[in-house]
């Protein structure tokens, strides 16, 4: 009851304030060039890796990357950067 | 994006890590604040990744939580490239001795060549080049020039009249010519000998040719003292006459001297400067400030490093200061009738045989005036007055 309290008011804020939601409500912010690059800020930590697969663990939820040649080019505790050949980008949420 | 110079400069490794719970790692190493990049699938269950050095250590115990076994495949960077370095330095140590032994070899005095000389002179000429620092394996630099070397020659050995050095790469040539070469036997026309000048005879050493003079005899110039036809009469023959007709002569000498003169002499004070030129550029490396000098004769000597043939903009120079004093010299008049005298004996002297003598000398006449003391001298000398006369054929008899 608490959480979703305190997600409403997130969610009013930034709609009547302008804030950016990013910040507000802890949502990933992605970046991507093209196919090539991909900048995921706000994760939570990896769950999988491999050339062809990337998993993220995000505050609420996934996120699946795939594709082909995946190199992690820089990794930070909150923000990565993927490079390779990226076929998708799949938001995977418990709740649905 | 990080700059990948400064990781470069520090030093990277690349990582190997396998296992199951790679992710896991990963995700422990970021959190911990370690900083990896290009992290690379390796087939399964295996990535490769960068990291600095300094946290090469710090991995093993996330590995050991995270279970996975790590391995450290390259190692890249400075540090790695310096210790390279160190261990090839050698080469750039041995190309460097090299360069300084070609260096130090062309400078060095490889041979010493003497031409002209005998072997007697020769060994005295090597012995005075010795004491000069020009001998075989010293170093150029601090022998003395070429000038000065033929200048120190030629006055100390006695033997030689002339001597020509010259440096030819490392090599010092010299060409000697040397005063007491063999004597020439002398082929002599026939001749008479005559008088050179009025003279009254003193002596006579006749070793061929009647002599038609005899001691004490007054001779005029041009007379006849030996005679080349020797023989009876009718069966005459002409010979090269030939000895020495010692004569008295008399010269005049006459000798103005001043009083009062000023000249400049060396006080014996000296500075040296060392210094290395490059270019226009100089180092000086002994011998500082300017010398306290009022007056001074510089003298400069430049030596050029040479490599192999070539000369190089570098150069030794050495310079020596000399003090210099101007000195007023003061005669009293008694002191400068004897300094006139002194001359004029010298003036004598330096215009005679070195075999004449002074028998003796008589002042005529001394004065003083304007400061000035003229004095003149009358000498007896005693001196060869031969001279030799050809016997021209056909006006002799």
């Amino acid at each position: 009851m608490a959480k979703t309290w305190g997600q409403f008011v997130r969610g009013w804020m930034t709609k009547n304030m302008e804030l950016p939601q990013d910040v507000m409500m802890d949502l990933p912010r992605i970046t991507m060039i093209g196919q090539i690059h991909i900048y995921i800020e706000n994760h939570r930590g990896l769950l999988a890796f491999s050339d062809k697969e990337l998993r993220l663990l995000l505050k609420q939820g996934q996120l699946l990357i795939r594709g082909k040649a995946f190199v992690i080019k820089t990794i930070l505790p909150e923000e990565i950067l993927l490079e390779g050949k990226i076929d998708s980008v799949t938001y995977i949420t418990d709740t649905d | 994006m990080k700059n990948q110079w400064i990781e470069f400069y520090r030093g990277l490794v690349t990582v190997k890590a396998s296992g199951k719970g790679i992710e896991r790692f990963i995700n422990a190493l970021t959190r911990s604040g370690i900083n990896i990049w290009n992290v690379k699938n390796h087939g399964t269950q295996s990535v490769t990744f960068k990291m600095k050095v300094e946290d090469a250590k710090k991995i093993r115990s996330h590995a050991r939580n995270s279970d996975c076994r790590i391995e450290f495949l390259q190692r890249a960077g400075a540090p790695f490239l310096m210790k390279r370095l160190l261990k090839n330095s050698g080469f750039a140590a041995g190309a460097l001795a090299f360069f300084a032994v070609i260096l130090l070899l062309s400078n060095m005095v490889w041979g010493i060549e003497i031409k002209g000389a005998n072997p007697a002179t020769e060994y005295q000429i090597i012995k005075e080049l010795d004491k000069m620092g020009v001998k075989k394996g010293k170093l150029q630099f601090f022998a003395d020039n070429v000038e000065s070397i033929q200048r120190t020659l030629s006055n100390n050995i006695e033997a030689i009249t002339w001597v020509g050095v010259e440096l030819k790469g490392t090599t010092y040539h010299l060409q000697v010519v040397e005063k007491n070469e063999p004597e020439k036997p002398e082929y002599l026309s026939p001749r008479h000998l005559v008088a050179k000048k009025k003279a009254v005879i003193v002596e006579m050493f006749v070793e061929e040719g009647r002599p038609v003079v005899d001691i004490h005899d007054h001779v005029q110039p041009g007379q006849l003292l030996v005679s080349g036809i020797i023989g009876k009469e009718g069966q005459t023959e002409t010979v090269p006459s030939k000895g020495e007709v010692f004569g008295e002569t008399w010269y005049k000498s006459e000798v103005i001297l001043p009083l009062k003169s000023t000249f400049k002499v060396f006080s014996g004070n000296e500075k040296v400067k060392h210094a290395i030129t490059i270019g226009n550029l100089e180092i000086p490396i002994w011998g500082f400030g300017k010398p306290e000098f009022e007056e001074y004769e510089l003298e400069e000597n430049e030596k050029a490093v040479k490599f192999l043939k070539w000369k190089l903009p570098v150069s030794y120079v050495n310079k020596t200061f000399r003090e210099r004093e101007q000195v007023t010299r003061i005669y009293s008049n008694k002191e400068a009738f004897e300094a006139a005298k002194d001359l004029a004996r010298k003036k004598i002297k330096s215009s005679l045989d070195e075999n004449a003598k002074v028998k003796g000398e008589k002042v005529l006449h001394q004065s003083i005036d304007n400061g000035k003391v003229t004095i003149a001298i009358h000498f007896q000398i005693i001196e060869n007055i031969a001279e030799g006369q050809p016997i021209i054929q056909g006006d002799s008899e």
